[in-house]
């Protein structure tokens, strides 16, 4: 993170968003809105006496729920860049008027509540979309294992954020219910994958390492507990990754080769029910914690940028690539490419791989100073062009201008409008083509004759 | 005048067990305008553009129809075979029988073939109306925008950026790191994420 | 064929209707190399032609593959 953070050639823009993007490989020009932050990042030192000092505390996202912050914030200590913003949402000075404690905390003044949205417009050559992945909404799906109704069934990025030495518990895998260690915690893997009928049909390959991982932070944790872990399947294809299963067995995790089929409350414990299916009987377990491998699905607002951008997704959301085996890092869409869970879950390694693949699809477009354009490319016969512009509003990429042009006629020179195809801009759909009445318009490559030609020979 | 030449490619037994190339070849010789046919086994391989390669000289040929699997995959490989060939790349067609004919239609061996022949000659009628196209230059802006500043974001911003271009890493949260920040040690290696 | 042939060839059991696909590259004409990947098998009288767009389909294509004897049309993209 501080390696990006100080690289000379990397611009850091956080807290900001796509919000359109014109122009084509080489010359994208992207607008980008840069969310009201609140406060001058050019004065503020990050001291942190703001954040100290707000009264408002609500609940960390960054924490999952599991911890708070205030409402001026960094999500957590290591912050880049290691400065606040105010959520808007809660902060009692913008939603009240009232507080303003930070205004008047603030040593060098940096405080800014009328900051608003700000948009800039950038050229770039190329686009990397790399927006990651989000967690399958298990609560509205599961109701056996309790809608999300006991606090103590979480996810496995809560049991991170638990086990990470700065997060909410210092550490300590505690229960967010009363803050007790639990002794047994059960592990149910494929929650939300491999499951058409409640969630999704694919793998979401990062749980069953991040299982067994978390099975082996149990055991080594906490004294005398027991991690039992419900499965399916068990998949380790990667480079030690069947050892580091094979340790996590050795650490005494025990694996029960089923599905739970119901997660219910009985005094303080959980008793989940569920099926050995080697054995072929029924199994209880009294748990003081279930632990959800649940899927990874897009990143919210996936599908939003997709079209934004102007790319493809597949069945599942997730960014389509070009080909799955020969162009794994390209899109549809030439000097769009993709790394990492946004064309389709993924865990760390493999994600680093496809990053440093599409870095160098980009190095290799950035190697030469101009491109050759497809020819494929509408044309226009200024001698039938009319000049009417109907084509101009059909083109969906903007790349039909108006221009005039002089022609002698009857002994005298008249200047006429005539119809002008951006040779950039032009992707060849050939819509105008068909808009045009006087036929004055064509497309090279697949010209009226070419496709005529064509239906020709095929009714023969 | 045109001069098509027509390769019919067995895709190793992709499409000549279903498609009868050697047929479909013969009955190309006979469509308007071509000068040439062939089946080979692998057209895409260094020998059968070699074959393309040659027909072009020896027959002067004009237009070239490759009848392979979808123009998705190889229209490009085979632009490249015709401009080293020295002819222009966009006198190309391809008949697309192997997605859209054999692969789907395995079970219906004469009829494939059927298909396979009228393919060709919808192919063999466009090529006859191509011509020589060319491109032309735009300059290329080498700044790249990263979209998301995550373990994939940042590791794609620095392999660009150590290579001596200017990169500006968006992200819409406030901090960057995304989930990774978020995570405890990460197998295999048991090491910190951050 | 001719309406009164056509009545006629569809009582036979030989008769399959010719149909012309227009498919946009991008979508519907890599959604058939899909299905060809994916070895979905389906009748083989129908013949695609390659468009960039759908939006290329001129009217035009489609009367002319009527009279030359098309019995469907496919725009798909």
């Amino acid at each position: 993170m501080v390696a990006a953070s100080q690289h000379p050639n990397i611009t850091m823009m956080t807290w900001s968003e796509v919000e359109k993007v014109d122009g084509y490989i080489g010359n994208f020009d992207v607008t980008i809105r840069q969310k009201a932050k609140y406060v001058d990042y050019d004065k503020c030192t990050g001291c942190g006496l703001c954040e100290t000092k707000c009264p408002k505390k609500v609940n960390s996202e960054y924490d999952l729920g599991l911890g708070k912050r205030k409402s001026i914030y960094k999500p957590f200590a290591q912050a880049v860049p290691n400065k606040p913003i105010i959520d808007h949402k809660s902060c009692r000075k913008i939603n009240e008027d009232k507080c303003g404690v930070c205004e008047k905390i603030c040593p060098v003044g940096a405080i800014n509540y009328d900051d608003e949205d700000k948009l800039v417009t950038e050229r770039f050559g190329a686009v990397v979309m790399a927006t990651g992945y989000d967690l399958f909404g298990w609560q509205e799906a599961y109701g056996e294992y309790g809608y999300g109704k006991y606090p103590d069934v979480i996810t496995g990025l809560h049991f991170e954020r638990m086990s990470n030495a700065s997060g909410p518990t210092d550490g300590k895998i505690l229960r967010p219910s009363d803050g007790t260690e639990p002794k047994t915690v059960v592990f149910i893997k494929c929650v939300g994958s491999r499951d058409e009928a409640k969630g999704k049909s694919y793998c979401s390959r990062a749980c069953c390492m991040y299982t067994a991982k978390h099975a082996h932070q149990v055991k080594e944790k906490i004294e005398d507990s027991e991690a039992i872990v419900f499965y399916m399947d068990v998949r380790t294809p990667g480079k030690s990754y069947e050892e580091f299963y094979q340790r996590a067995l050795d650490d005494g995790a025990v694996y029960v080769r089923g599905r739970v089929s119901k997660i219910y409350k009985q005094g303080e414990k959980l008793i989940v029910r569920g099926e050995d299916s080697l054995i072929g009987k029924q199994v209880e377990v009294e748990a003081d914690m279930v632990v959800l491998a649940t899927a990874m699905v897009p990143s919210i607002g996936s599908a939003k940028i997709a079209s934004t951008v102007g790319f493809a997704t597949d069945k599942d959301g997730f960014f389509q690539e070009s080909h799955p085996k020969l162009r794994p890092v390209e899109t549809f869409t030439a000097g769009v490419f993709l790394a990492g869970a946004c064309q389709g879950p993924k865990d760390i390694p493999d994600t680093v791989a496809q990053a440093s693949a599409a870095a160098v699809k980009v190095c290799g477009l950035f190697s030469k100073d101009n491109l050759a354009t497809d020819p494929m490319i509408s044309t226009v016969n200024e001698s039938i062009c009319s000049g009417c512009a109907i084509c101009q509003p059909v083109c969906p990429y903007g790349a039909i201008e108006m221009k005039n042009i002089e022609e002698r006629a009857q002994g005298k020179t008249i200047e006429r409008q005539v119809a002008s195809v951006n040779k950039g801009l032009c992707q060849g759909c050939g819509s105008c083509t068909v808009a045009c009445r006087s036929g004055a318009i064509n497309l090279q490559g697949f010209t009226n004759e070419q496709i005529l030609a064509e239906v020709d020979a095929v009714c023969l | 005048m045109k001069r098509i030449g027509v390769f019919v490619c067995h895709c190793g037994t992709n499409i000549a067990a279903t498609v009868d190339v050697a047929h479909v070849a013969e009955v190309a010789k006979a469509m308007p305008n071509v000068a040439f046919a062939t089946d080979y086994k692998f057209m895409c391989s260094e020998p059968g553009q070699e074959e393309i390669r040659k027909a072009i000289k020896e027959y002067n040929l004009n237009g070239v129809v490759v009848a392979a699997c979808t123009p998705r995959l190889h229209e490009p490989t085979f632009q490249k075979a015709l401009e080293r060939s020295g002819i222009n790349p966009y006198l190309l067609e391809i008949a697309n029988i192997r997605e859209q004919c054999a692969w789907v239609h395995s079970k219906e061996k004469a009829a494939a073939t059927d298909k396979a022949v009228e393919l060709v000659r919808m192919a063999v009628a466009k090529a006859s109306k191509n011509v020589a196209l060319y491109s032309t230059d735009v300059p290329v802006n080498k700044r790249a925008l990263v979209v998301g500043a995550g373990i994939a974001g940042m590791q794609a911003a620095l392999d660009i950026a150590d290579s001596g271009h200017q990169v500006v890493l968006l992200e819409r949260e406030s901090t960057i790191g995304g989930k990774m920040v978020m995570l405890d040690k990460v197998f295999p290696t048991l090491d910190c994420s951050a | 064929m001719s309406v009164e042939q056509a009545a006629q060839a569809t009582q036979t059991e030989e008769w399959t209707p010719k149909i012309v696909a227009f498919c946009c590259n991008w979508c519907a004409y890599a959604g058939a190399d899909l299905a060809g990947l994916n070895r979905m098998q389906y009748p083989p009288n129908v013949r695609v032609i390659r468009v960039p767009c759908s939006g290329r389909t001129n009217p035009q294509f489609i009367m002319r593959a009527f009279q030359r004897g098309a019995d469907a049309v496919l725009v798909a993209g």
